[in-house]
C-alpha cells in the first residue's frame, strides 16, 4: 500500500469512530479555508479561475501542500458556469469574483396556497422561471438553456472531481461524501420568500408558513439523502433563520419540521452535520433533543456550556474564531486552539473546524501563516 | 381624533391590522398636516418601543425587519395628508447602500424615518458606486449624505465614496453620516464621515441637528 492509501484508511477510521460516537485516535481536523482563498493564495484571479477550471489543479496542490487537513479542502463550491447559463438571480458573481446570494423572491405571498397544495409543481412552474431568467420563455428555448447548463455543470463537476481524486491519491484524505439540504423554514426564506418576506409572513400568516414547511419537508429529505446511507459521509445542513426569530415563532414554525428532517436522516442511518450559524445559545435545550451523534458545528457561543449540555450526546465542532487569524499573533492563535482542545476534546466527540469559512486572502496579512500553525498544532496535539 | 397612545402601542406591538385601520380612518377624516405630523411622531415613538424590545431580547432581527416594512407602509398612507406640509421640508438627504453591499433593510428603515420627519429623501438603492453618489449630489445638492453598509468591506467602499466626493470638490458642501452594524468611531474617522450610528432614530436626531 502506498503512504497515501494508508493515510486515507487511517483517516477514514478517524471519522468512522467519530461519527459512531467512539473516541478516535486523535481529533480530526478540517482546513477552514475555501477554494476562494486557495485561488488568491496561489496569486491568481478569483473570477478567472472559476470560469477556467483548468487553472485549479496547481491551486489545489499548493493549498493541500501548505495546510494540514484530514478532509479534502474543496467543499461547498458554487461554480459560476451553469448559474450564468440559467440566468441565475439568487446566486450571482460579484465584481470581485465572489459568488453571493442577494435577496430574491421566488414565491409571492398570494401563491402560498398553490405551493402548499403541490410544492414541486409550484417550484417548477412558478418559482424557477422567476428566479432563473433563462427558464422563463418558450419551451424550446428553456429546454436548450437547461441542456447547456446541465452539460456545463456536469463537465465542471467531473473536472473538479478529477482534481479531488488526484489530491486524495497524493495527500491521503478521508474519502467522505456529502449531500446538502436545508431546514424547511430556511428553504422557504432563502429561495422562496426572502429574508424580508418571511419576516412579514411569520406575523401575517403563520399558519401558511407552517403548512408550507410541512409540504416541502419531503423534498428537503430527498435532497439530503446520500446515494447509499452506509457510505462514509454526512448530510450538511446550514442553519440560517432561527436566531432572527422570537422564541415562540421558532418553537411553532422552525423547529418541528427541522427536527423531523434530522430524525429522518438519522433513521436512514445517515450522519448529519449542522452548521449552527449565528447565536443559538437560547436554543440549546432544543438541540439536545436531536438524535445522538448529530454533528453540530457552531459559529458562535460558549464552548464550555455547549460541551456540558450537548457534548455527551452530540459531536461538537466549530467555535474557532477565524478573525483571530487576521488580528492575532501566532502564539495567540495557537493558544486559542489549545483552549478549545482542552474544553472540547475530552471524551471524544470533537472535530476541529473553525467558526466560519476563510474566503479571503491578503498577501501581506498573517492569515496563511497563522492558519497553517493552528492546523499543525491541532494535528500534533489532538491525540487521545 | 385618533388615539395617539393606542397607535404608539400598536406600532410597538407590531400589530399591523390595528395600525392600518387607525391610519386609514385617520386619513379619511382629511386631517391637517399638523395633525398628520403628530401621527408620524406617535409612530416613531412606537418604533422606539420596538427598539427597546429588541435591546431586551424580546424582539429579534426578523421583528425589526417587519417593523421597517410597517413603518414605510404607514408613511406611504400618510403621504397625501403630509404633502400639505410640503413647504416645511426640513432638508434633503441622499442615501444608499455602498458599493459591493446588497443589504438594504437598515437603510430603508432610516429612509422611512427621515422621510416621515420631513426630509426629502433620495434613495440610490444598493451596491451604489462612489460616482453614483457624486452624480446625485451634483444633481440635487443635498445637505446630508447617508451611507449604509453591513459587510466588513462596506467600510472600504465608504472610504472610496468620501474620497470621490473630495475629488469632485463636493465634500465640504455636505454632512456625511454612516450607518450599519460594522460602523464605529474608528471607522468613522478613517472614512472621513461626520458622524456614525447603529441606530436609525439616533441617526435621525443627528441629521435634524445638522439642518437646524
Ligand atoms: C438580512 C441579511 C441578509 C439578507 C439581506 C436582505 C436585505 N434586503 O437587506 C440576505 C439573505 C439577502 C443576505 C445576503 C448576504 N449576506 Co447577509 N445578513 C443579513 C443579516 C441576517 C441581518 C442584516 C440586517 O438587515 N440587520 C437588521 C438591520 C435593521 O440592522 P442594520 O443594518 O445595522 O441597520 C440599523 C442601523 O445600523 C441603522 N442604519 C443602517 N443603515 C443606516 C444608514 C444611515 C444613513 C443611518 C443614519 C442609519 C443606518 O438603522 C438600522 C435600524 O436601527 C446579517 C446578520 C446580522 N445578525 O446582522 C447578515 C450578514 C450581514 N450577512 C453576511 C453575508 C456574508 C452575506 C452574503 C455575502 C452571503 C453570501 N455568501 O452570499 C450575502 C450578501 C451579498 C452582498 N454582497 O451584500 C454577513 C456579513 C459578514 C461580514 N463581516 O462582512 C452577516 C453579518 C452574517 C454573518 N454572520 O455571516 N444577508
Amino acid at each position: 500500500m502506498t503512504d497515501a492509501v494508508t493515510m486515507t484508511n487511517e483517516r477514514n477510521q478517524l471519522f468512522r469512530d467519530l461519527f459512531s460516537g467512539k473516541t478516535p485516535k486523535r481529533v480530526p481536523v478540517s482546513n477552514p479555508a475555501t477554494q476562494d482563498f486557495a485561488i488568491q493564495y496561489a496569486g491568481l484571479d478569483l473570477a478567472e479561475c472559476q470560469w477556467d477550471l483548468t487553472k485549479l489543479e496547481p491551486v489545489y496542490d499548493k493549498f493541500c501542500q501548505d495546510f494540514f487537513t484530514d478532509t479534502y479542502p474543496g467543499g461547498s463550491i458554487r461554480i459560476p458556469s451553469h448559474y450564468q447559463l440559467l440566468g441565475s438571480t439568487p446566486i450571482v458573481m460579484s465584481s470581485s469574483g465572489f459568488m453571493q446570494h442577494p435577496e430574491v423572491v421566488g414565491l409571492l405571498a398570494e401563491e402560498y396556497d398553490e405551493f402548499i397544495a403541490s410544492p414541486y409543481d409550484c417550484i417548477v412552474e412558478k418559482v424557477l422561471p422567476r428566479l432563473f431568467t433563462e427558464l422563463n420563455g418558450a419551451p424550446g428555448k428553456v429546454a436548450m438553456s437547461l441542456a447547456k447548463a446541465m452539460r456545463a455543470q456536469s463537465d465542471d463537476l467531473a473536472y473538479l472531481g478529477t482534481i479531488r481524486a488526484k489530491m486524495n491519491a497524493k495527500y491521503g484524505y478521508a474519502g467522505m461524501i456529502g449531500a446538502l439540504t436545508e431546514a424547511p423554514f430556511d428553504f422557504m426564506a432563502d429561495f422562496l420568500r426572502s429574508f424580508k418576506g418571511i419576516s412579514g409572513d411569520v406575523r401575517r400568516y403563520p399558519d401558511k408558513v407552517a403548512a408550507a414547511c410541512d409540504a416541502v419537508l419531503p423534498l428537503m429529505i430527498k435532497k439530503g439523502t446520500l446515494p447509499n446511507p452506509s457510505m462514509l459521509g454526512y448530510t450538511f445542513i446550514p442553519l440560517h433563520m432561527a436566531p432572527y426569530l422570537r422564541d415562540k415563532d421558532f418553537a411553532t414554525l422552525y423547529w418541528p419540521t427541522f427536527k423531523k428532517l434530522v430524525e429522518t436522516m438519522a433513521s436512514m442511518g445517515q450522519n448529519v452535520q449542522l452548521f449552527v450559524e449565528q447565536d443559538w445559545m437560547r436554543y440549546l435545550d432544543y438541540l439536545y433533543e436531536l438524535p445522538e451523534n448529530t454533528i453540530m458545528r457552531f459559529e458562535y457561543g460558549d464552548a464550555k456550556l455547549v460541551k456540558e449540555k450537548l457534548g455527551k450526546k452530540h459531536i461538537i465542532s466549530g467555535f474557532y474564531p477565524i478573525t483571530l487569524l487576521q488580528t492575532g499573533t501566532k502564539q495567540q492563535c495557537i493558544d486559542k486552539a489549545k483552549e478549545l482542545l482542552d474544553i472540547l476534546a475530552p471524551g471524544g466527540k470533537y472535530w476541529f473546524q473553525a467558526d466560519k469559512s476563510v474566503i479571503n486572502f491578503e498577501a501581506k496579512g498573517p492569515v496563511a501563516e497563522n492558519m497553517s500553525a493552528v492546523l499543525e498544532y491541532v494535528h500534533e496535539n489532538g491525540t487521545y | 381624533m385618533i388615539d395617539l397612545k393606542v397607535l404608539t402601542q400598536a406600532v410597538g406591538d407590531l400589530d399591523e391590522k390595528t395600525i392600518l385601520t387607525m391610519i386609514n380612518d385617520f386619513v379619511a377624516t382629511n386631517p391637517s398636516g399638523e395633525d398628520a405630523q403628530k401621527v408620524v411622531f406617535a409612530c416613531q415613538q412606537g418604533m422606539a418601543i420596538v427598539g427597546e424590545l429588541f435591546e431586551t431580547n424580546e424582539y429579534y432581527v426578523g421583528d425589526l425587519i417587519f417593523a421597517g416594512e410597517l413603518l414605510s407602509k404607514t408613511i406611504d398612507l400618510l403621504k397625501p395628508v403630509l404633502s400639505g406640509v410640503a413647504s416645511q421640508k426640513i432638508g434633503s438627504i441622499v442615501i444608499g447602500t455602498v458599493q459591493g453591499d446588497l443589504h438594504d433593510i437598515g437603510k430603508n428603515i432610516f429612509g422611512s424615518m427621515a422621510e416621515a420627519a420631513g426630509f426629502d429623501v433620495y434613495d440610490l438603492g444598493i451596491d451604489v458606486s462612489p460616482s453614483a453618489f457624486v452624480e446625485k449630489v451634483k444633481e440635487v445638492k443635498p445637505q446630508i449624505i447617508g451611507m449604509s453598509g453591513v459587510l466588513t468591506l462596506a467600510i472600504d467602499s465608504m472610504k472610496n465614496t468620501v474620497k470621490a466626493l473630495n475629488e469632485a470638490g463636493l465634500r465640504n458642501s455636505v454632512k456625511i453620516i454612516i450607518g450599519g452594524n460594522p460602523v464605529n468611531e474608528d471607522a468613522c474617522k478613517q472614512i472621513g464621515a461626520d458622524d456614525f450610528t447603529t441606530n436609525a432614530a439616533e441617526g435621525l436626531k443627528t441629521c435634524q441637528g445638522w439642518v437646524k
